[in-house]
């Protein structure tokens, strides 16, 4: 696994609780509940030092009100600043949603395992994601796109309620007519805007063809999905050890240490949060 | 290491000398119980305690703390060298020795908390030698002995005690404070036969092998139900535990609505809205789901990372909780069956 900034901090001796200042850069609504906030660190040192991996997360510190564990949504090959997409629904979130271009939050991390990516290259990529499961998947797709040579054949499902709650639909709608994506976009519940695909994401599966010796599949979305998608993978003959879900959890300290995030014998926030499907398989409460 | 005899009544002068340089920490009585307390007068220290209330653990993870001050406007912290005064933990038993190991492998290991971390740096051990009570249960889990962790050990002799100097300055304070003579092949004897006494005096151990395996096989038998419907969640378990470690984190803002402190508190995975995430999924929304979390954790998910079990058999938890939930009832659950 690469050195990340974690570690980096860990080998200065910093206490690993501390929350380093940030400036929020930017921000772009989404859609009525979610917005993207592009956020850099202050501190000069600290900014070069932090480095991860997608599928990490941070936590993100809104004084006085707390702090929460946030999947990174930018590419790895971006520096300088990270993106982070947020719905509004809890405390810190809520908190996060009033705040103003050039207000100051605090972050920590990055935390936890991410996706392989490097055993990933050179094969087939297989992405579903679901609702807001885009959030950690989008910082994935942006760094296969931003070494695209690297891979073979890259396919993307994506899967919303309704047109509107599509994160990122402009991207996606301009890549819709790429040739090195194949992109497949669906809503459950279809308007008058919308002249894609009406249904469930794993009704795309009929749509696409996999090579199963190579492909690496990744799965994100509310948990009720993961058992869906994942039987499909399977009728493609996917290795369960080359799928790979990202459990959500509390996770506070993002260090092991608080014993929040625990799912079955481990804890997500240092075993995961990005498992292989085999991994979460044999965890208790996982699924 | 060496060994040394101590007479009892010299055990003061070991306490007087100690409290010229630190603080003395050791248990003495609170009503009918014992409780871990600054000891102002040696006279006061009871060291044939069964068990103290809440463990030691109190001292090293503190059930409420400051972590750091914060200035919400420019997202500045400031923390505080976490200071703490030398001191010395007297009259520690062997199970309690052995949970600070067990804490030692979470709060410094990958990730070092450097509040934990002082606080143990600050902090001599003196363990004392105990008889077990019906509660007790560390013949399952071997932590009736202890191995490492402390500076000096006294095993009760009777009229005297048998000193373990496990580190240098454990030695040179021993040597410094009170007078103490060399060990005896008589006094070997006397450690044999107290040994024996030991063992003899414990309610059978509960069978622990294969739990892991069992845990997992039995993950969904009713008998989670019957022993965890009942929890009052009340967490009372947790406060208790000699090992327990799990915290919360928050923010309390100052009145000028800018700065404000972030402290963390203990907190219990028996507490309702331990594993609740926001938008308001819980993922053990039942009693059950959450008293099995805690006993899966401490025999089978702290084992998996560390090696080890997470239970040192004190029977705090066995006292504290009001509707008969414990590791014995669990264990002897879990091996329940199989009969030809």
């Amino acid at each position: 696994m690469a050195v990340n900034s974690s570690e980096v901090f860990r080998s200065l001796g910093v206490n690993p609780y501390r929350p380093w200042p940030a400036r929020i850069t930017s921000i772009t609504k989404l859609t009525e509940k979610e917005k993207l906030f592009e956020i850099r660190l202050i501190d000069e040192e600290v900014r070069n030092a932090f480095t991860f991996e997608s599928g990490q997360f941070v936590e993100l510190s809104i004084f006085g009100v707390g702090e929460a564990p946030i999947s990174i949504s930018s590419a790895p090959s971006k520096q300088g600043f990270i993106e982070l997409c947020v719905r509004e629904t809890g405390t810190v979130t809520g908190a996060l949603h009033k705040k103003q271009c050039g207000d100051i939050v605090g972050l920590r991390g990055p935390f936890g395992r991410g996706f392989p990516f490097d055993d990933m290259k050179g094969h087939d990529i297989l992405l579903v994601a679901g609702g807001l499961g885009i959030a950690p998947l989008k910082s994935l797709i942006n760094h296969i796109h931003d070494e695209r040579h690297e891979f073979g054949k890259v396919t993307i499902l994506l899967g919303a309620r309704t047109p509107n709650e599509i994160l990122f639909r402009r991207q996606f709608d301009m890549w819709k007519h790429r040739e090195d994506f194949n992109l497949y976009m669906t809503v459950d519940h279809a308007d008058e805007t919308w002249d894609g695909d009406e249904g469930l994401v794993t009704q795309l599966f009929d749509r696409i063809e996999v090579n199963p010796d190579n492909t690496y599949g990744a799965i994100c979305g509310p948990p009720i999905m993961y058992k869906f998608v994942f039987q499909e993978m399977r009728k493609k003959d996917l290795d369960v050890e080359k799928i790979f879900v990202s459990l959500e959890r509390k996770m506070k300290c993002g260090m092991g240490l608080c014993g929040h995030c625990g799912v079955g014998h481990q804890y997500a926030c240092i075993d995961g949060p990005v498992f292989s499907y085999w991994e979460a398989m044999n965890l208790q409460e996982a699924m | 290491m060496f060994f040394r005899i101590l007479q009892k009544e010299s055990v003061s002068d070991l306490i007087k000398g100690l409290a010229q340089t630190r603080e003395v920490i050791g248990p003495r009585a609170k009503g009918s119980e014992f409780v871990f307390d600054v000891i102002e007068n040696p006279d006061d220290i009871v060291l044939d305690y069964t068990t103290t209330l809440l463990p030691p653990k109190k001292y090293f993870l503190k059930s409420k703390e400051e972590m750091m001050r914060y200035n919400s406007k420019t997202g500045q912290v400031s923390e505080d060298e976490v200071a703490v005064e030398p001191r010395v933990l007297f009259g520690v038993h062997p199970c309690d020795i052995n949970s600070l190991l067990l804490l030692d492998k979470v709060f410094l290991g990958d990730y070092v908390d450097p509040y934990y971390k002082a606080r143990r740096e600050n902090t001599l051990i003196v363990g004392v030698s105990c008889m077990p009570t019906q509660m007790c249960m560390c013949n399952a889990f071997g932590t009736g002995e202890v191995h490492d962790g402390f500076d000096l050990f006294l095993t009760d002799l009777g009229d005297s005690y048998y000193v373990t100097c496990q580190t240098a300055e454990g030695a040179n304070l021993i040597d410094k404070y009170c007078e103490t003579r060399a060990v005896e092949p008589a006094d070997v004897d006397a450690l044999q036969a107290r040994i024996k006494k030991f063992n003899e005096a414990f309610v059978p151990a509960p069978d622990t092998s294969e739990i892991p395996l069992l845990f997992d096989a039995k993950y969904d038998d009713p008998m989670w139900e019957e022993i965890g419907d009942p929890c009052l969640a009340c967490g009372a378990c947790s406060m208790v535990c000699p090992t327990c470690y799990c915290f919360n984190v928050r923010d309390v803002q100052d009145a000028d609505g800018v700065s404000g402190t972030r402290v963390r508190e203990w907190d219990s995975c028996c507490f309702s809205d331990f594993a609740e995430v926001v938008g308001g999924h819980n993922f053990r929304p039942k009693r059950s789901d959450r008293v099995k979390y805690r006993f899966y954790h401490k025999q089978w998910g702290y084992l998996s990372r560390y090696g080890e079990v997470l239970c040192v058999g004190c029977g705090r938890c066995n006292t504290a909780c009001k509707v008969n939930i414990n590791p014995r009832r669990v264990l002897e659950a879990l091996t329940k069956g199989g009969e030809e």
